[in-house]
């Protein structure tokens, strides 16, 4: 009777597992909401190919290394993008970063944004093309609490071994693993450069990995490794300060949950600020009496001219919300406007401005200067 | 109107003839120089007019009879026995009365030095207003007339004023008698000063009327270089004293002239056109879901259409929608001339956008451009010019650029009153059967247009012959009269000197006919004969009367039948004729210009109010008010109201843009449409009309003095005296002062004794409306801008000069429409006015009394008073 009841658990155990990775598979987002990343499909890979301006790049799957093509990917407007323990723009990872990714089908609507592989390559595609977060290997490990222990380095071999430490990873790496380590890797103590004589036995360390010599199967270099706290703390402080300056040039990123016009022009937008670093949810909330300026952005959070397209708005309400969804910073902002652009829609990108951020022009290439651009920035342009 | 006494054909200056009395009491108080005065205080000191003389009472008597032979001049024989003896019986009865029995000396100087002297001396003038030095010439109209007003102003109660000493009734009745029999005695001799021949030249909008119904041509008269501002009196643009004439005028004249008989009778006929555009600028394109329109947001100016029509009329239509946000105005289309840079169509355009309306109109213009013509549209250029211009459908996922304003809510609701165009056609419109048959017979069918003269001399007179009569009935019709057959040998001579200059036919005969239109018998009315004069209009002079009055342009064929046959005087034809015309749409021509010219519409927008204080205020909300008052009036006269709806009301006559203005409930179509009112609306009659309220304001704010002066003037048919010179200026409220409304500034500005007695007079009538701001904004409280503290209540109580309390605007309509009388008596004299083309003066006020007793027998139905009107004795003389 013990036997049959274990049995009728597991079996519905795998029956619940299987249901759920069912769900996974075929969950689409909706293009107006943050979808939850427990129904993201765990991808990683080494990063290849990127068009910063519109967020999108490709990752050379771990699993299908030798033979499939690179895998296409968009990263959902309210996608994070984390790189040395900081907020990041997919620019700021270099080619040949190895990177963890959650990845969801195409929202409803938004099929086309990834066009199809050639027809010999579509056997190995993969549907799950909008990231939700992008990592690479300190950031994500760190994140989770998951350190690595060198356990033995051979020199001469270019060899180093190491095992997790504190807690482990559900996805990625979580056993003992031995990486490509050679004079290309930079490795970072107190707040410099150091050499391999460094790397003792037993030492914490965070690591970033990347294309390896003999590549083969899931072989991996070593690009950077950090010894110790304090090399690691500067390095996600210098990332910081690149994203905080890159936000504050280009404004917060957003979206829209609610307009209600008033007669002749005016309204009350709501919107909810993306998953920044909290240092720019505190300037506009140090600003939140002054004027809040808003631009109308795409999904790929570009903007026209954003200084010119945008209207000033008086805060209404700052609302907070606890353990938002992932890429929601929590924060929602009820503004007034005097006059509302065509682009204040619910669902549609828009970056905010804090009153005492200077006022920046985004250089040509990066911002929409036509319709034909915008319309052909809606897709991506895959390089062959 | 002007006098001439010796009549001719040439037309010169004709402006120094008699000056209307009125208009010398209301423009211009000072005494003229030459008249004969009194002294009262020195009695008989000076010169001594014939006022004097006729207060003995035998000459009175011969004067009466003397007068009356004169009043009665082209009448027949026994009526004319019949009202001499009726006048003699008059000053023999009045001999009997108090005015037989009171001495000037010894009765009416005493009373005037106890009760009036004391403020109207040399030392004092209240009111501006000085009796002692009076004359007593009654026959002279200026001196008759201010003695009329003593009198008006001692039998309506207001003198002397309640805190001086008061007469005994029996005292004010002998001198009130007897300044009247003064004044009557008088009349005669005044009338008979008036010369034998008058001449009214057409206003503007008279020639434009007059030309269109005699030859079916459309003349822009408005157009920049057409013609000359008509000058106005009280509003009034037609009086003949006023239109005078200059060289400038008689070479327009003849511009016009060559013009209209151009367009009438053209060389080679205009070459037709016929045009579109399809304002999405994609027509043909197709587009998901259809094509495009054309996306006018407020303020936006459209493509210049050029029609290349020279001048030609042209139907335009514009196929449209008009999309209007909830709770908020109604798109408005304007059709922009902008070499003229004048509006040629204005309307509000309710329409779904799945169900376009087509608009049209004719125009002679030839380029245009379509706006809505809405203000209050976000002023960004930078976004405006990212700001959607077409669209398919408002349910599109993405209309325009996203940094451009939103023009639609998620759910494809316009947010701003929006035009949806679809096209603009446009084609010439061809001479209708109507106005050709006004043109038949006029242009001889032997002329061929541009042949020579003949060789042949036989052919030439009877081609000469041809022309003669088409001249005649040319002329006949032009200038309303018959024609004699010397009158026409002259312009037969011009076609004669023409074909011998070498002009061929059709250019002869055509200079001719402009010959006719630039002849003082078209552009002036004449009535009366410099050869026989007569106090009676004939019957083409009343038909002209008639005609001008009711149509504002000449008579048509059947009313000139009645003058030719002699019967249009006879009271039967005159009502028949009458009915007909009020029945004719001809009509809308008095119904949108009196009212226009009563009312002093023109004022409406004479001061632009300042955009930073009333930001609603645009040209649309202008021209709505101007039309309410019209539509307004011509509902009263369509279903023959009384006139005491003008003052007070339940409903009014508003488009949407008003309906939005006077927060009414929205309308669902274009167009001006009768509305009921509720009370919390605070509308309601001729007062409370947003044109009524603006027009005395200025830029900035409400001006209750000439708010109450224009409803003395408009309402009571008084005018109050004008205000001495040096007057301060009211002060803007010290900074450091409580704020105060205009009306405790005036209040304080009263005070000063040489203020005062007009202001208690005239302020009530203003101070009635301050709830209403200076575009007519309903407010309980007034804005003002310096001083302390929150912007002071609105206090719209007050006193009637008879002494009746009122408190805010719908206390006070409601009491001057329980005196509906007085209004009746002063609307009667407003359109004999417009109807005679002369002011009214104190010899007209028996007939209007008259007049008015007989109107309020129909509770004075509008038609009823325009009846009465025109069948008095007033109407039918000269």
């Amino acid at each position: 009777m013990f036997v049959r009841g274990l049995s009728l658990f597991f079996l519905l155990a795998a029956f619940a597992e299987s249901i759920l990775a069912q769900d996974s598979a075929d969950y689409v987002p909706e293009p107006d909401q943050f979808a939850p990343i427990a129904k993201a499909r765990y991808l990683s890979g080494e990063l290849v190919y990127i068009d910063p301006v519109n967020r999108r790049g490709a990752i050379r799957m771990h699993d299908n290394y030798w033979s499939g093509p690179a895998h296409y990917f968009a990263l959902l407007p309210y996608a994070t993008v984390r790189y040395n323990g900081a907020y990041a723009e997919l620019r700021d990872l270099p080619l040949g970063t190895v990177v963890h990714g959650y990845f969801f089908l195409p929202p409803r609507g938004e099929e086309a944004t990834i066009p199809p592989l050639p027809d010999e390559h579509k056997k190995f595609a993969i549907p799950h093309n909008h990231a939700i977060s992008l990592e690479d290997d300190f950031s994500f490990y760190q994140r989770q609490g998951q350190w690595w222990k060198v356990v033995s380095i051979d020199v001469e071999n270019e060899k180093i071994n190491v095992e997790p430490s504190g807690e482990k990873t559900k996805d990625g790496i979580n056993t003992p693993y031995t990486f490509d380590i050679d004079a290309r890797t930079r490795i970072w103590k107190d707040r410099r450069l150091s050499d391999l004589a460094d790397i003792k036995t037993g030492t914490i360390v965070q690591l970033n990995l990347t294309w390896a010599t003999n590549w083969g199967d899931k072989e991996f270099g070593i690009g950077d490794i950090w010894l110790d706290d304090v090399s690691r703390k500067f390095a996600t402080e210098m990332q910081r300060r690149r994203h905080l300056r890159y936000e504050r040039d280009h404004w917060a990123p957003g979206w829209i949950d609610e307009v209600e016009p008033f007669d002749f022009g005016g309204g009350i937008v709501t919107l909810t600020l993306f998953d920044v670093d909290r240092e720019l949810i505190e300037d506009l909330r140090r600003d939140k009496d002054e004027r809040i300026a808003v631009a109308v952005a795409e999904k790929t959070r570009r903007t026209w001219i954003h200084r010119s397209d945008r209207k000033f708005a008086k805060l209404v309400e700052w609302k907070e919300i606890k353990d938002p969804p992932v890429g929601s910073s929590g924060v929602q902002l009820r503004l007034k406007f005097v006059e509302l652009l065509s682009g204040y829609k619910p669902g549609r990108c828009v970056r905010v401005k804090a009153e005492n951020w200077k006022w920046v022009s985004v250089p040509p290439e990066e911002r929409i200067t036509s319709r034909e651009e915008q319309e052909l920035g809606a897709k991506m342009v895959l390089p062959f | 109107m002007t006098d001439v006494r010796q009549s001719g054909e040439a037309a010169t200056a004709l402006s120094c003839g008699r000056q209307p009395a009125d208009t010398i009491t209301k423009l211009n108080n000072k005494p003229r120089s030459g008249d004969s005065r009194l002294d009262l205080l020195s009695p008989l000191r000076g010169s001594v007019g014939i006022g004097d003389a006729l207060s003995h009472g035998l000459r009175r008597g011969l004067c009466a009879i003397a007068a009356s032979r004169l009043y009665v001049g082209s009448r027949s024989n026994s009526s004319r026995v019949k009202l001499a003896f009726v006048v003699f019986l008059l000053s023999l009865i009045s001999q009997t009365g108090y005015a037989e029995a009171a001495d000037f000396v010894s009765d009416i100087q005493p009373f005037f030095a106890k009760y009036c002297a004391r403020c109207h001396n040399t030392k004092k003038q209240e009111g501006n207003f000085r009796l002692d030095t009076l004359a007593r010439d009654f026959t002279d109209e200026g001196i008759a007339q201010r003695w009329a007003e003593v009198v008006f102003r001692m039998n309506s109660g207001e003198m002397p004023p309640r805190d001086e000493p008061q007469p005994q009734p029996d005292e004010l009745g002998r001198v009130v008698d007897w300044l009247s029999a003064r004044i009557s005695e008088g009349r005669a001799v005044r009338m008979a000063r008036r010369g034998p021949v008058a001449h009214y030249r057409l206003s503007r909008e008279e020639y434009a009327h007059t030309v269109y119904d005699l030859l079916g041509v459309h003349f822009d008269v408005n157009a920049p270089g057409a013609f000359n501002d008509d000058p106005r009196w009280h509003g009034f643009e037609r009086i003949g004293s006023l239109l005078s004439l200059s060289p400038s005028h008689v070479d327009r004249y003849l511009q016009a002239a060559e013009t209209v008989i151009t367009r009438a009778f053209p060389d080679v006929a205009p070459k037709a056109i016929k045009g579109r555009r399809d304002d999405g600028g994609m027509a043909g394109i197709p587009t998901e879901g259809g094509p495009y329109r054309a996306i006018y947001w407020p303020g936006v100016e459209g493509n210049h259409i050029h029609m290349s029509s020279g001048g030609t009329p042209v139907k335009v239509r514009i196929k449209l929608s008009g999309l209007q946000p909830q709770g908020g105005r109604a798109p408005h289309l304007t059709v922009w001339d902008f070499v003229q840079k004048k509006s040629i169509f204005d309307e509000d355009i309710v329409a779904p956008e799945n169900k376009p309306v087509v608009v049209e109109f004719t125009t002679t213009t030839s380029s245009f451009q379509l706006l809505n013509a809405v203000t209050g549209f976000p002023g960004n250029a930078h976004t405006r010019s990212n700001t959607a211009r077409r669209l398919v459908s408002s349910r599109q996922a993405r209309i325009g650029h996203p940094a451009g304003y939103k023009l639609f809510d998620d759910e494809g609701r316009p947010l701003f009153p929006l035009l949806l165009v679809d096209s603009v056609e446009w084609e010439s419109v061809p001479v209708s059967d109507q106005d050709r048959q006004k043109r038949e017979g006029l242009f001889p069918t032997s002329i061929t247009r541009n042949a020579k003269a003949p060789a042949d001399r036989g052919h030439m007179e009877e081609l000469l012959g041809d022309c003669r009569k088409s001249l005649q009935r040319f002329a006949g019709r032009a200038w309303r009269r018959p024609v004699t057959g010397d009158e026409v040998e002259r312009y037969v001579a011009i076609v004669k000197d023409e074909l011998d200059a070498g002009e061929p036919f059709g250019s002869a005969y055509r200079s001719a006919l402009v010959g006719v239109l630039v002849s003082k018998n078209f552009y002036y009315i004449v009535e009366g004969s410099a050869e026989k004069p007569r106090d009676q209009l004939n019957d083409w002079e009343l038909a002209s009367r008639l005609s001008y009055f009711l149509w504002s342009s000449l008579p048509d064929e059947e009313l000139l039948a009645s003058a030719r046959d002699g019967s249009l005087h006879r009271p039967e034809r005159l009502k028949a004729q009458l009915q007909r015309m009020l029945d004719d749409q001809r009509i809308g021509r008095f119904t949108e210009s009196f009212p226009r010219q009563w009312l002093q519409l023109h004022r409406v927008g004479m001061f632009p109010p300042d955009p930073g204080l009333y930001p609603n205020y645009d040209r649309w909300l202008e021209k709505s008010m101007v039309l309410e008052t019209q539509a307004y009036f011509a509902e009263v006269f369509s279903k023959n109201l009384p006139l005491r709806q003008i003052l007070q009301s339940d409903w009014t006559m508003v488009n949407p843009r008003l309906a939005s203005f006077y927060q009414l409930p929205q309308l669902n179509s274009s167009g001006f449409q009768k509305v009921t009112l509720r009370p919390e609306d605070h509308r309601g009659g001729l007062l409370t009309q947003a044109a009524i309220l603006s027009l005395t304001s200025d830029g900035t704010r409400h001006r209750p003095v000439h708010r109450g002066v224009w409803v003395s003037e408009a309402i009571f048919g008084r005018t109050p005296p004008s205000p001495p010179p040096n007057v301060e200026p009211l002060e803007p409220t010290p900074s450091n002062k409580p704020k105060a409304t205009i009306r405790d500034q005036l209040e304080a500005h009263a005070t000063h004794a040489t203020c005062a007695s007009c202001h208690r007079k005239i302020d009530p009538l203003g101070f009635a409306f301050d709830n209403y701001d200076a575009i007519g904004s309903w407010r309980t409280t007034e804005r003002v801008t310096s001083g302390q503290g929150e912007n002071p209540p609105v206090v719209a109580s007050g006193v009637l000069p008879d002494g009746r309390p009122f408190n805010g605007p719908d206390e006070f309509t409601r009491l001057l429409a329980q005196d509906v009388d007085r209004f009746a008596e002063a609307f009667i004299e407003q359109l004999a006015t417009y109807a005679l083309r002369r002011v009214m003066t104190i010899d007209d006020r028996e007939q209007i009394k008259l007049i008015a007793a007989e109107c309020r027998r129909n509770n004075y139905q509008l038609r009823n008073v325009i009846e009465n009107l025109v069948t008095s004795e007033l109407f039918l003389m000269r």
